[in-house]
């Protein structure tokens, strides 16, 4: 062995940037887009003088109708708003998730907080027929099913990460067959339920929005911060545990923090399918294999992304919408297929 | 006594044959419809039996008159106590409610199961929806009983239809007939009476507060149609569903003259409406011009259809006064 | 130092080590020799908080700070394929970053010098999935030694290491140790080669100690045939003891 002269000191990991660039100009233009585009067919250049004239301190006459104004401000603004919020929230949680479960392809369903937020819903339909009751059932469902999933994943398998999802998907079973059932018995709620499930953004307001910014915002810093305690993570439990990391905690914090902000997600919004994977995973591919990349272009390729797919859901079929669920699923199915055939490739 | 014997028994036998009592009907007077009450039918053991009827199950023979119907089908009920067959009811599914006193029963209408509806043993059963999976009409026919399925009626003519098909097959044909005519008569008094105040109004029918709706292609729409209303769906609905989904930017934008809530019996008024993001402001809203419908009225297809096109023209008509 | 005290490890219910009790000085080199299973591998895992254990281990100033003051090289690493070399020697300084902090320039340094001192300079950029077993072995042990723990346990170092690597590799995990003062635990199968670096040996057998000592007091071949099995000479040499294997049968 020869010893070579001082090395340069190497940097570690990070996202760049250039991905950091291309991140924040696909979010601009995908909001851009979500503000001028709809079936109610604003003029583009009126909507964005009115858009500048609308910011503190900035003037610029625009020319809208009253009712054009309440159409971008009080329908299109939040809406944006808060696809790009439960778009960041879903992806960051699903990068949170890969990260302790060592697994690329897990999401942010895995510990049973879809199908318990599914069965929240359910029942606030079937039982109640109160659309306001919805959105805190459904939270409540889904918290309480990771609660049931962590409890049994602990008690009967051990702490291990595979009993985790192994009870996660006997608890996510057991509330679909529930759900079912409550189903069968209120067939008149059918209808409104399956909507649900599909995912929408339809009736967003800014009091929504305000329901899911605490959640996002706690649970979003909680995870970014962690980022660098994902990387450690993906050596295994052992060697994490040697290098004075306590696992335990840190899998409790991260799956805590990302749970919260899905189930919040996922009470406003329904079921949107797909980010959780589809976005951290083709980051994965595309930037690098460090949480530290992952983590922050997660956020703002995962606001991007269902900015884009309910910009989609809404002009498709205009003025009628596609629920959500379906635009996402739609690009999801032909993602995993690439997914999988670059890694029949690559072995 | 010859040339008398034979003109005797004529007139003996052209008296048995009119001789009629008037039916008793159930109907409570406070609740009945626009029609006026229903014409004594005759009833004769036999008259008019076997006889058959076209349904949308195609034809239906029924021997003869039936006296222990079970309806499954709330449009059909009232269709049913409208033509004075409301003796021959025994039983009424769980979501029939009109008129009062129907004998409601735990029945599903839109999960009929073929052993619960033959415990009430029935000679006649009327249902307006079967699953596919589960045909009950083929069932019932196995043991014998006549089914009429009369499905959601497309156009004003199918109401008529399917209420004479209930009057002839009930034994109440001239009871159906009268009702028929005499919701014409309402029908076209209403719509002389709104004369043209509401031609060329907008409105917006809303099913759901996830903003389904009805084009004016459908039953309900042509209803409004009679007035001259225009629906905003229609040129939403490019697919030619019927009962697109709409959404809130499209109805914002649209600005309809008039409102009608169909989904009021699962809360939605005029105060929802206002805390809808972007809603607070429209026209209808600020006019007053938002109607709560009754839900059953508004999703039915029988006598009180007369009902629903009276609460619209008074939407008209306080719209044209207000203007 | 490090310290052992009455410590037994079982797995499912059956006792694989102990109890036993050993003690390492300071700037000592402790060689662990046994068979497959005896215990070497669990004695280093209780070690760094593993695997559970029944009694004590302590460390010279009294904390025993994972990471800190104790760095292990496992003998079974996870490499994660797309990492780099120097991603990978990075994250041994994981113990002195706090939670939710990132590398300072101590930080990037150590790394560079573990590098170094393990020739990875070359292969600074590759991914682990890309080297070959020897070179993944020296990435493992920089990485350890990027932690700069007063006590270092190492599991098989030289297990992929062709011979000359192997005494490379050694001889730079010695010099370490008597310029900064380390402790050093090693679990080697080369009975030889652990003999020449250590300076005392533990034969560990069926998880309990049966026999301490200088090298040339436990490389005895009564010793290793009775707990190795037979077919072993001892020849001893200037250096210290060699081991070589004989075979059973003589006629070919």
């Amino acid at each position: 062995m020869s010893q070579t002269s001082t090395p340069t000191l190497i940097a570690p990991a990070r996202p760049g940037r250039p991905a950091l660039g291309i991140a924040v100009a696909v979010l601009g233009v995908a909001v851009l887009g979500g503000l001028l585009v709809g079936p109610a067919r604003i003029d583009v250049g009126g909507a964005i003088a009115a858009l500048y004239d609308a910011i503190p301190g900035f003037e610029s006459a625009h020319g809208l109708t009253e009712v054009e104004q309440r159409v971008l401000f009080d329908i299109r603004l939040p809406r944006v708003v808060m696809g790009a919020l439960v778009g960041a929230v879903l992806a960051l949680a699903g990068a949170a998730y890969q990260g302790v479960f060592r697994n690329p392809l897990a999401d942010p369903y895995l510990l049973g907080v879809a199908a318990g937020a599914g069965l929240g819903a359910t029942l606030a339909f079937a039982w109640t027929g109160n659309e306001a009751l919805v959105a805190p059932l459904a939270l409540a469902g889904g918290l309480a099913a990771v609660v049931v999933t962590y409890t049994l994943g602990r008690s009967v398998g051990g702490r291990t990460a595979t009993s985790l999802i192994l009870a996660g998907v006997a608890v996510a079973a057991f509330a679909t067959a529930l759900q079912t059932y409550v189903l069968q018995r209120h067939v008149e709620s059918i209808r409104e339920v399956y909507s649900w499930i599909l995912g929408r953004l339809v009736t967003v307001g800014w009091v929504n929005v305000l329901a899911l910014l605490p959640y996002a915002v706690v649970a979003g810093a909680v995870l970014v911060a962690a980022r660098r305690l994902l990387d450690v993570l993906g050596l295994g439990d052992e060697e994490a545990i040697a290098l004075g990391l306590n696992v335990t905690r840190v899998r409790w914090v991260v799956v805590t923090a990302a749970t919260l902000a899905t189930a919040a997600a996922v009470s406003v919004s329904g079921l949107i399918g797909f980010v959780g994977i589809i976005v951290p995973h083709t980051i994965r591919i595309l930037f690098g294999w460090s949480y530290r990349v992952i983590v922050p272009l997660s956020v703002l390729f995962g606001a991007a992304f269902l900015v884009i797919a309910d910009l989609a859901a809404r002009t498709l079929v205009a003025p009628g919408e596609l629920p959500i669920g379906v635009v996402t699923a739609f690009f999801g199915a032909p993602f995993f297929l690439i997914v999988l055939r670059s890694l029949r490739r690559a072995s | 006594m010859r040339r008398i014997a034979p003109i005797l028994a004529l007139l003996l036998f052209a008296a048995c044959a009119t001789d009629a009592t008037p039916t008793t009907t159930t109907v409570d007077s406070a609740t009945t419809t626009p029609a006026t009450q229903p014409a004594p039918g005759s009833i004769g053991p036999a008259s008019g039996f076997p006889l058959t009827v076209m349904a949308d199950n195609g034809e239906v023979t029924i021997e003869k008159r039936p006296e222990a119907i079970v309806s499954l089908s709330p449009t059909a009920t009232e269709m049913l106590f409208a033509v004075g067959a409301g003796d021959q009811v025994i039983a009424v599914d769980d979501q029939s409610d009109f008129p009062t006193g129907v004998p409601t029963s735990d029945l599903s209408g839109f999960t009929p199961n073929l052993e619960a509806i033959l415990s009430y043993q029935p000679d006649l059963v009327i249902l307006s929806f079967e699953p596919a999976d589960s045909p009950v009409s083929e069932g019932l026919a196995a043991t014998g009983v006549s089914t009429l399925v009369l499905d959601g009626a497309q156009t004003l003519d199918d109401v008529y239809g399917q209420i004479e098909v209930i009057g002839k097959a009930t034994g109440n044909q001239e009871a159906a007939t009268a009702l028929n005519l005499a919701m014409q008569a309402e029908i076209d008094e209403i719509v002389s009476d709104t004369a043209s105040s509401g031609q060329g109004l907008t409105y917006y029918h809303e099913l759901d507060p996830s903003f389904f709706t009805a084009t004016s292609e459908t039953f309900i729409g042509q209803i409004y149609s009679l007035l001259g209303l225009v629906n905003i769906a229609d040129q939403a609905d490019t697919e030619g569903i019927g009962y697109p989904q709409l959404s809130a930017e499209y109805i914002v934008s649209q600005d309809p003259d008039l409102i009608f809530l169909a989904d009021a019996d699962f809360g939605e008024s005029a105060e929802t409406l206002a805390e809808r993001p972007g809603w607070g402001g429209m026209t209808a809203l600020d006019d007053g011009a938002v109607v709560e419908l009754d839900g059953d009225i508004a999703s039915r297809w029988g006598p009180r259809i007369v009902n629903f096109l009276a609460t619209v023209a008074d939407a008209v008509k306080t719209h044209a006064s207000a203007a | 130092m490090i310290g052992w005290r009455q410590v037994a490890v079982a797995y499912e219910g059956k006792r694989v080590l102990g109890p036993m009790t050993l003690e390492v000085q300071d700037g000592e080199w402790l060689g662990l020799i046994g068979p497959n299973g005896a215990g070497k591998s669990t004695l280093l895992r209780a070690a760094v908080g593993v695997v559970e254990h029944d009694g004590d281990i302590s460390l010279g100033n009294g904390r025993r700070r994972m990471g800190l003051d104790v760095a292990w090289m496992p003998q079974r690493p996870n490499l994660p394929d797309d990492m780099s070399v120097a991603d990978y020697v990075l994250l041994g300084r994981t113990p002195h970053i706090g939670h939710f902090g990132t590398e300072n320039r101590d930080d990037l340094e150590s790394t560079a010098a573990a590098l170094a001192s393990l020739d990875l300079n070359d292969l600074s950029h590759r991914t682990l999935g890309t080297l070959s077993g020897g070179e993944a072995q020296r990435a493992v042990l920089a990485r350890a030694l990027a932690q700069e723990a007063p006590v270092l346990l190492l599991d098989e170092p030289t297990a992929n290491l062709d011979i000359g690597h192997g005494i490379e590799v050694l001889e730079v995990v010695d010099g370490l140790r008597l310029k900064e003062g380390l402790t050093v635990v090693t679990a080697v199968h080369d009975l030889t080669l652990a003999g020449r670096f250590a300076d005392r040996l533990v034969l560990l057998s069926h998880g309990a100690i049966v026999a301490e000592g200088t090298p040339s007091e436990v490389l005895t071949e009564e010793l290793l045939t009775a707990h190795y099995g037979p077919g072993i000479r001892v020849i001893a040499e200037v250096d210290g003891p060699t081991v070589v294997p004989v075979r059973r049968s003589n006629d070919r």
